[in-house]
């Protein structure tokens, strides 16, 4: 693929003669040490599965199952962690408590709501960027203007979170600007409430749409969008008939990625919400500190998210991805 | 002397699919041996069998005398340039071809020398520090040829390499290919598709279907004498006249087809009047003539199509209703002729007689 | 004149995109600009302009050691993350089907599951196995997390890789411990410097498994966390400052490496 020399050669060739070889990988693989041990093991065909698979599986099922089997077990028992004289026994009483109390589902509903609104919000404003980077700008300059996206995501959560502050703040960038051209008097409430939690999520998860939505409309080839042209269709006719189904894949993967972080988002909420605007998993949260801590119900709560959002997300892609495209 | 490679009752089956059947062929050391086929005829497999790649069903594998059946591919003593020469776009050529003697415990002095030795060999000694990705086709073609060569193998497999280059450079390549195996006397063990390579550089052809030996030979004894109707066509251009034979005398047999009696060489076949068989007439025997030619078989004809192709002219001459011969022959030859009132003749040397039950 | 008419579609795309990127910068811009406020809160106009709170913020003893501990937990988490990660993509690539489809499912749960929920059972489980909340455990938090964007990257590269390189290894002497050593690694040597990359900044952007995996000693998101709960001041604006130059850095330079290998 490439033009030039390499820095090796650096122009003037080197002989073959005058290079260096590695002869310490012979000396290690013929010496009797790895002879023996690995390379022993790599001969043996199922040494070469235990080589390859043993970590693998071993973290698999310990680090990445382990823990989600490890809360549900806990969900279902009446005490933890485990203290003297008192014995877990197995009980429903944790799922139950959810429903009992409007304090506990109600944040719930919030959180879906949010993460509703911030997907759909997100999806909206960042298809058309999407699209503009992945077909409208040169093949020479694309990698410059996602980088130029996807710079201000390398600051992490907090930080990003912080700086929606200086912009919606009482004396923040938005209500300084409207006093001065004189359109209010007094400071417009926006930080602590249901917007500012919307903004911010917003701001937080749109890289999640833009990645999907980008490697999926980049997919779709420029001569079916110039073909459909030549055939008569329009900008709309184009991006519906064409564009929009041909990037369904992003779009189910974008959405389904964004409502799965917002609805697990911590700090948002806590920095930019006020106390009307209380998210789930501030409720969850709340089980694992202070000296009233009840573990199990944490556990419940979080097992009745993880559902939640799973359920939902499958249920959006089998509405929206369900329906397979027939490819021509 | 003892073969270099002996394959003895090898048969290879993926699931129902039997790729390779009692396959049993001895190679020749310092020899250039080609196997021959269309996809699919178990060519690819039997040289992966050797490689280590793939273990045999049934049936073993020799390797300079040493069962090597169940040995995996680094600890046998063959090495493979690949069809698309894989060669490790991370190292550099020289480093490429280093990588077999540096796993062999080779010693740094020797490796520079052999590394250096080879390139000069394919005069690529400017290009040692070069990465693959900066070389041409026909170089990696080199380098992938020298570092298969590099560790000193009992016998180098190539797989279908010159597949990936231009007709123009496959060319000359093979010419090179063959120029290498002839100074380096190494054993090659070739496999291809292409007839025209096997005819160009083998010492023997090794012609496979539906994974069996079809027949194997030198490639001239193949192309005038095949033994089935298979070769006869695979190998170049062929004119298949089935006929039916009507008498023998010593060594000739003459035929019937389409009402004439040709006389042809019976080669190691002994028909019998009244057998079913078919003649082979390869285009390029057959000459035309305004006047009656002088030789054992001889017919009129009408010129069907003539296609001028620089240094030969390619006819179709229709002999009675309807049967078209292929014939290749010198411009000159049909210049002038009418095209409706040829001769056409051969001689009975130029036929050979194949039977019809290998006819597919 | 027709021309012009007929990009009307791609004119209204480029300025959308320009908005959005003022939009992605806007606030990040206003909080470098605050840290330069001479003023102990955070308000608009910015007013008098004053490095002080850089002065004072690199004298903070919490901060340069919630810097510190930061860095040691990403260096780690990326050293474990990216090996794991390496291994689960070379099995995963060498399962063929159902199988394979099911081991990239389990692999990259950990990168599915919300955030808030991998933070809990994450506590729970450390708990199960006796773990003390501190170092180890935020360091253990952040792998599993980590780990799926390094198969991800890993297999992406593994699947371009032509097949024959390992048999070619293999024929040339190559064991199969050598071949991934000396030609599969080298393979993946980009799509693994990416994956680390990309580790280093998951790590120390992390903040709710830290959060419920910490102890006492706070990293940088702890530590700007915290103090914006307990008021806002231009200092905190300096530390923000601080932590996206030099997120920004690393980004850039791993993107001119990685830029620059491809076009090799």
């Amino acid at each position: 693929m490439a033009v030039g020399t390499h820095a090796a050669g650096g122009g003037i060739p080197v002989r073959a003669a005058q290079m260096k070889y590695s002869t310490g990988i012979a000396r290690v693989i013929h010496s009797p040490l790895y002879r023996y041990t690995l390379g022993a093991v790599a001969e043996w065909r199922y040494g070469r599965i235990l080589l390859l698979a043993g970590v693998p599986v071993v973290w698999m099922l310990m680090m990445h199952i382990g823990p989600i089997y490890e809360m549900l077990r806990i969900s279902l028992l009446s005490s933890y962690p485990p203290q003297p004289g008192v014995e877990a026994r197995f009980t429903l009483d944790n799922y139950a408590l959810f429903f009992s109390e409007k304090l506990y589902w109600m944040p719930l509903l919030r959180s879906f709501i949010y993460a509703s609104i911030a997907t759909a919000v997100t999806l909206v404003v960042v298809y058309p960027v999407a699209y503009y980077v992945a077909k409208v700008v040169s093949a020479g300059s694309r990698s410059r203007a996602l980088l130029l996206l996807l710079a201000p995501f390398w600051a992490g959560e907090i930080i990003r979170i912080f700086s929606v502050i200086m912009l919606l703040a009482n004396r923040g960038a938005v209500n300084v600007l409207l006093r001065e051209i004189g359109l209010t008097e007094r400071p417009i409430q926006m930080l602590y409430t249901s917007f500012s939690i919307s903004f911010g999520l917003v701001y937080m998860v749109c890289l999640y749409m833009l990645l999907p939505l980008y490697s999926a409309i980049e997919k779709i080839p420029k001569s079916l969008l110039d073909a459909s042209a030549d055939l008569g269709a329009g900008p709309f006719t184009r991006f519906r008939r064409i564009i929009l189904p041909l990037s369904r894949d992003g779009i189910v993967s974008g959405c389904s990625l964004v409502f799965l972080t917002c609805m697990g988002v911590f700090a948002a909420p806590i920095l930019l919400g006020g106390p009307t605007t209380s998210m789930f998993s501030e409720t969850i949260s709340s089980f694992f500190h202070g000296a009233s801590s009840r573990w199990p119900a944490g556990a419940a709560f979080a097992m009745i998210m993880l559902a939640a959002s799973l359920v939902t997300v499958g249920l959006f892609m089998r509405v929206v991805g369900g329906t397979k495209q027939r490819t021509f | 002397m003892e073969p270099v490679v002996q394959f003895e009752n090898v048969r290879k089956s993926f699931g129902s699919f039997v790729a390779v059947d009692n396959l049993n062929l001895n190679i020749e050391r310092g020899k250039f041996v080609t196997l021959l086929g269309p996809s699919g005829c178990g060519k690819s497999t039997t040289l992966r069998m050797l490689g280590g790649f793939e273990t045999p069903t049934e049936g073993r594998i020799l390797l300079s005398g040493r069962d090597v059946t169940m040995v995996p591919p680094n600890r046998r003593n063959v090495n493979i340039v690949f069809q698309d020469y894989a060669l490790f776009p991370h190292m550099t050529v020289a480093k490429n071809i280093a990588f077999g003697l540096e796993l062999k415990g080779v010693d740094q002095k020797q490796i520079q020398r052999r590394v250096s030795e080879l390139l000069e060999l394919v005069q690529l000694q400017e290009f040692a520090s070069r990465l693959p990705s900066e070389l041409s086709g026909g170089q990696r073609q080199r380098v992938a040829l020298m570092r298969a060569l590099a560790p000193d193998p009992d016998v180098l497999l190539l797989d279908e390499p010159l597949s990936a280059l231009d007709a123009k450079l496959r060319q000359t390549m093979q010419i090179e290919l063959k120029a290498i195996q002839e100074q380096t006397g190494k054993t090659f063990m070739f496999v291809t598709h292409d007839q025209e390579e096997a005819l160009t550089m083998s010492d023997t052809i090794v012609v496979m279907n539906n994974g069996r030996i079809e027949q194997m030979g030198d490639p001239a004894s193949l192309y005038k004498r095949p033994g089935s109707a298979f070769v006869a066509t695979f190998l170049g251009e062929t004119n298949l006249l089935r006929s039916d034979v009507v008498g023998t005398d010593a060594g000739e047999a003459a035929v019937r087809w389409n009402g004439m009696t040709i006389k042809a060489s019976a080669g190691a076949l002994s028909p019998k009047a009244g057998d079913a068989i078919y003649v082979v007439l390869r285009p390029e025997a057959i000459q035309c003539s305004a006047g009656e030619p002088g030789v054992a078989n001889r017919v009129k004809g009408r010129i069907r199509q003539r296609v001028f192709k620089g240094n030969h002219t390619s006819l179709k001459v229709e002999i009675g209703e309807g049967h078209l011969l292929n014939a290749l022959v010198h411009p000159s030859e049909v210049e002038g002729l009418s095209l409706d009132d040829i001769w056409v003749g051969w001689s009975a040397e130029a036929t050979t007689l194949i039977p019809s039950r290998n006819a597919s | 004149m027709r021309a012009m008419f007929h990009d009307w579609p791609g004119l209204a795309l480029k300025s959308f995109y320009w908005l959005f990127v003022l939009y992605l910068f806007l606030p990040l811009s206003l909080m470098v600009a605050v840290s330069f406020k001479d003023a102990s809160f955070i308000s608009f106009p910015l007013g008098n302009l004053t490095i002080d709170w850089y002065a004072k913020v690199i004298q903070d003893k919490q901060f340069l050691d919630a810097c510190l501990y930061t860095i040691m937990i990403a260096a780690a988490t990326t050293a474990i993350a990216t090996v794991i990660g390496v291994w689960i993509a070379m099995l995963i690539g060498s399962l063929r089907g159902a199988t394979q489809y099911v081991a990239f499912a389990i692999a990259c749960l950990p990168a599915v599951v919300p955030g808030m929920i991998s933070a809990i059972s994450l506590r729970i489980f450390i708990t199960t196995i006796d773990l003390p909340t501190g170092t180890v455990a935020i360091i253990l938090g952040h792998v599993v997390h980590a780990v799926p964007f390094v198969v991800v990257m890993v297999l992406t590269r593994l699947r371009s890789m032509p097949g024959n390189l390992v048999d070619a290894a293999r024929d040339l002497g190559a064991d199969s411990t050598v071949t991934f050593f000396r030609v599969t690694l080298p393979y993946l040597g980009p799509a693994i410097f990416g994956g680390m990359i990309f580790c280093l900044l998951l790590s120390s952007d992390d903040f709710v498994r830290t959060f419920f995996l910490g102890g006492y000693r706070p990293t940088l998101p702890m530590l700007i966390f915290a103090r914006v709960q307990s008021g806002m001041s231009p200092e905190i604006n300096v530390m923000a400052t601080l932590v996206l130059v030099v997120t920004a850095v690393v980004g850039l330079y791993a993107e001119y490496l990685t830029r620059r290998s491809r076009i090799r």
